[in-house]
């Protein structure tokens, strides 16, 4: 019986190492589903006891630690939540950090606490599976590009977190964020800037690897195709894209997206990885390694499933029923993410996806019908 | 039943539709109109109106057959709600009925078809005929299927040829009606032309708009906004864009007798068209005070919505709808877990119906499908307060009030800006006579010709 947060991070460390993924083409998955259970009931316990706020919704629902035998039955809090109720078992003055959902103006984001040993617990989670997917090959030395703003500009972005968790991990000689901040906060990216120092890498030879949200690529691309310029960026050179478009910039299928990253940058679609994550999860999925054929690629739909480490499951709900889906079929994306040890381990997200055999699909705008209709519509309720 | 292809809508999916297609069918439209429609009598068009809806009104007509057969996939209606919604349609289109529209429309019924003049007019020495645009254009949106027909009515009424443009998967009623009027008069037919395409094709668009004397769009205002960019200045628009609806019920009226059968006409006005019109509510503001408060007046809502689903089920949806109502309910579940301020009721395994009782007055859009809020205010002016962000964009308010104070609730939500009132239970059923967002419907269509003695 685990009963302190201390105890579970140790397990949970455990377990992560026990299912380290191999680097290269053998990506190993599942774990132990035992194993996951456990440590999933012991993490509910912990957070139905410490989280006032999912406690209440747990009770709603006449769940508690006592009566859930299965993992599966753990009641997932919609991510919508984080916006109103501080989900964290930590104490207000045990937070020494706060990623913040990107919202809409005007909106109150969502706000997932840390302290050092959450934080730690989440890059514990991060660094492994990213090197699997964007470090299959173990490249010696790799020169970072992030088209974010830097740590000092954007601290409350779990994304820039991230970037900055894998440029301290690695230690590489080179590393650059090339995006600031306006004055209402919003991400500008300075595409010159961007420009220039992916050119020095192209006459340096050094492979760089390119972190971005799908704005922030459009933004270089149409900034390269308005000089008609190209990189050629040096063989081994990498790419994770990742996030939507949030009306930031024009949208751009994926396919396209890729293409033009391809003719623009020279990164082959081969090493352009997805990267599925959010500010509520500590624990992010991917569609494939870098470099590696991708056998699980769908010629239909353009798309390759996500997949989340073993120490995070995801489960496609049919949103009419909240009954888990068949394969091929669309439903709700639910996230069990045992790194989410400080606030809420299950997590109901509002992204739709097809179920696959070995992950999920998600998506896209296009797929989804022609905007009809004279109703007034918002997204999201106040 | 097949149909033949006698509509752009009505070819094979496969088949591509070009500029030149577009244009030829303008060509024809205005040649067609030149030659049958022009001179026809108004009193003529109103009587075969008559007879295709009475037609239509037969349980055994076999385009009527086939448009229930086909409602659920094709418009995503159940047979029942389609049915129903026929019946209201058609059963208002009568020649009598048409008359008294042309009347308070154009002030005399025969303005079509030659100088006449009211009382008014002959006391200043006028007269005056009215003229229907040469080609009339619709772009519908495609949440419903009955609006598109009505459009066509009155362009019919006019005499305009007319290119009715629907959303894509969303032209089947409009081509049956346009076949039912093929099957009574095929010259009057041969006026109309029904294509369907998803919004936006430039290259077909722009063909269209140049032949085009008059456009009307329903949509969204993102749809409107990137017609009138693209449409020659010459053209007048006529746009109807998104508009939201809600009720107001008084505590006078909130009886328990007299609350149970208002939650049931509540309940008929969230389920007409499964709430997915402009007309239908996003959200009722009960007046405290009353025997029933407003959050017992949310669960007799919830006990009626349980009901009607038997009766008259919502039927499937599209899964990013659902996932919209799924993840809206999971959210005032979390609020409804730590505050009383907040309360839910919701249809058991489907999402088939959900009420969301606040306390808080703020006007919030609802994600349709079935899906409404209840809030409580102390009074109108408490509500119009809390709809301040909606205020200009509110087509219909029902009320439910008692005679001595209904006048002065209505002038006041007329000030506020709302284009349409009715009782609480006619929210979607609006009459034939209606001035739709406000405006006239033949007036707008019309261009006068005065003439002076």
């Amino acid at each position: 019986m685990i009963r302190t947060f201390a105890e579970f991070t140790t397990r949970l460390d455990r377990f992560i190492r026990a299912n380290m993924p191999l680097s290269g083409n053998e990506i190993r998955t599942p774990a132990q589903d035992h194993d996951f259970g456990e440590l999933a009931l012991s993490l509910f316990a912990l957070q139905y006891g410490s989280v006032p706020a999912y406690r209440n919704f747990c009770d709603i629902r006449h769940v508690t630690p006592g009566s859930v035998a299965d993992w599966k039955q753990i009641p997932p809090v919609p991510a919508r939540a984080f916006k109103e109720f501080d989900l964290t078992s930590l104490s207000a003055a045990e937070r020494t950090h706060a990623f913040h959902s990107s919202g809409t103006t005007g909106q109150k984001p969502g706000r997932q606490f840390h302290d050092a040993a959450s934080l730690a617990c989440y890059e514990q989670s991060l660094v492994p599976w990213f090197r699997a997917h964007l470090l299959p090959d173990e490249p010696p030395e790799i020169g970072l590009v992030v088209l974010t703003p830097s740590p000092a500009d954007a601290p409350h972005s779990s994304l820039v977190h991230m970037a900055e968790t894998i440029r301290r991990s690695f230690n590489w000689r080179f590393s650059e964020f090339v995006a600031g901040v306006d004055a209402d906060n919003a991400w500008v990216l300075h595409s010159e800037v961007g420009v220039e120092t992916l050119r020095g890498a192209q006459g340096s030879g050094l492979p760089v690897l390119i972190l971005g949200t799908a704005f922030s690529f459009v933004h270089l691309l149409d900034h390269l195709a308005a000089g008609d310029r190209d990189v050629r960026l040096p063989d081994g050179s990498r790419v994770m894209e990742t996030g939507g478009y949030k009306g930031r910039s024009r949208m751009m299928p994926k396919d396209e997206l890729h293409e033009l990253i391809a003719r623009r940058l020279g990164v082959p679609p081969s090493h352009i990885v997805c990267e599925y994550g959010m500010s509520e999860l500590s624990s992010q999925a991917y569609d494939r390694a870098a470099g590696h054929r991708a056998p699980r690629f769908n010629a239909s739909t353009l798309q390759r499933p996500f997949r989340f480490p073993p120490w995070a499951r995801a489960r496609i709900v049919s949103p009419e029923t909240g009954m888990l889906v068949g394969e091929g079929e669309t439903g709700l994306i639910q996230v069990f993410d045992l790194a989410n040890a400080r606030s809420v381990m299950a997590i109901q997200t509002e992204d739709l996806a097809v179920l696959r055999a070995d992950g999920f699909e998600l998506m896209g705008r296009a797929q989804l019908a022609e905007p009809r209709g004279c109703s007034l519509m918002t997204a999201a309720p106040r | 039943m097949t149909l033949p292809n006698y509509f752009i809508a009505d070819l094979p999916p496969e088949a591509e539709i070009s500029a030149s297609m577009i244009h030829d069918a303008c060509l024809t439209l205005k040649r067609n109109r030149e030659r049958y429609l022009a001179g026809r009598s108004t009193q003529s068009l109103l009587e075969r109106l008559g007879e295709i809806a009475g037609n239509w009104l037969q349980p055994d007509y076999a385009l009527r057959k086939l448009a229930l057969e086909r409602s659920p996939r094709d418009t995503g209606f159940s047979p029942a709600t389609l049915a129903s919604g026929l019946d209201s349609f058609f059963s208002k289109i009568t020649p009598e009925n048409l008359n008294a529209l042309l009347v308070q429309e154009l002030g005399h019924a025969e303005r079509l078809d030659r100088f006449v003049s009211t009382p008014v007019e002959e006391r200043s020495g006028r007269s005056a005929l009215a003229a229907g645009p040469t080609l009339l254009v619709h772009v519908a949106a495609g949440n419903l299927p009955l609006p598109a027909l009505m459009s066509l009515v009155l362009g019919l009424i006019v005499r305009s040829a007319q290119f009715l443009k629907c959303a894509s998967g969303a032209s089947l009623l409009p081509r049956l009606f346009a076949h039912s009027l093929y099957e009574v008069e095929p010259k009057l037919a041969a006026c109309l032309e029904i294509a369907e395409w998803r919004g936006g094709r430039a290259e077909l668009e722009q063909p269209l708009f140049e032949h085009a004397d008059r456009v009307t769009v329903t949509g969204t205002d993102e749809t409107i906004a990137e017609i009138r960019r693209k449409l020659p200045a010459r053209i007048r628009l006529l746009d109807y864009g998104q508009r939201a609806s809600f009720g107001f019920i008084t505590r006078d009226l909130l009886t328990s007798h007299e609350a149970k059968q208002l939650a049931g006409k509540a309940a008929g006005d969230i389920a007409a068209w499964n709430q997915l019109g402009c007309l239908s509510p996003h959200l009722f503001y009960i007046e405290a005070g009353g025997v029933v408060s407003p959050e017992q007046f949310a669960e007799l809502l919830a006990a009626q919505m349980a009901r009607l689903e038997e009766a008259e089920p919502r039927g499937p949806i599209p899964a990013a709808d659902a996932a919209a109502i799924a993840s809206r309910r999971a959210f005032y579940e979390v609020r409804a877990a730590s505050s009383p301020d907040t309360r839910l009721w919701q249809s058991d395994d489907s999402t088939a119906w959900t009420i969301v009782y606040e306390a808080d007055p703020g006007f919030q859009l609802s994600c349709l499908n079935r899906f409404v809020y209840v809030k409580p205010v102390k009074d109108l002016g408490e509500a119009l307060h809390a709809a301040e962000t909606v205020r200009g964009k509110v087509s219909t308010v029902a009320i439910a009030a008692p005679e001595n104070r209904a006048q002065e609730i209505a002038i006041t939500l007329a000030r506020w800006g709302v284009a349409r009132l009715c009782p609480i239970g006619r929210m979607q059923q609006p009459s034939l006579l209606w001035r739709h967002d406000g405006r006239a419907s033949l007036g707008d269509l019309v261009t006068w010709i005065d003439c002076e003695r």
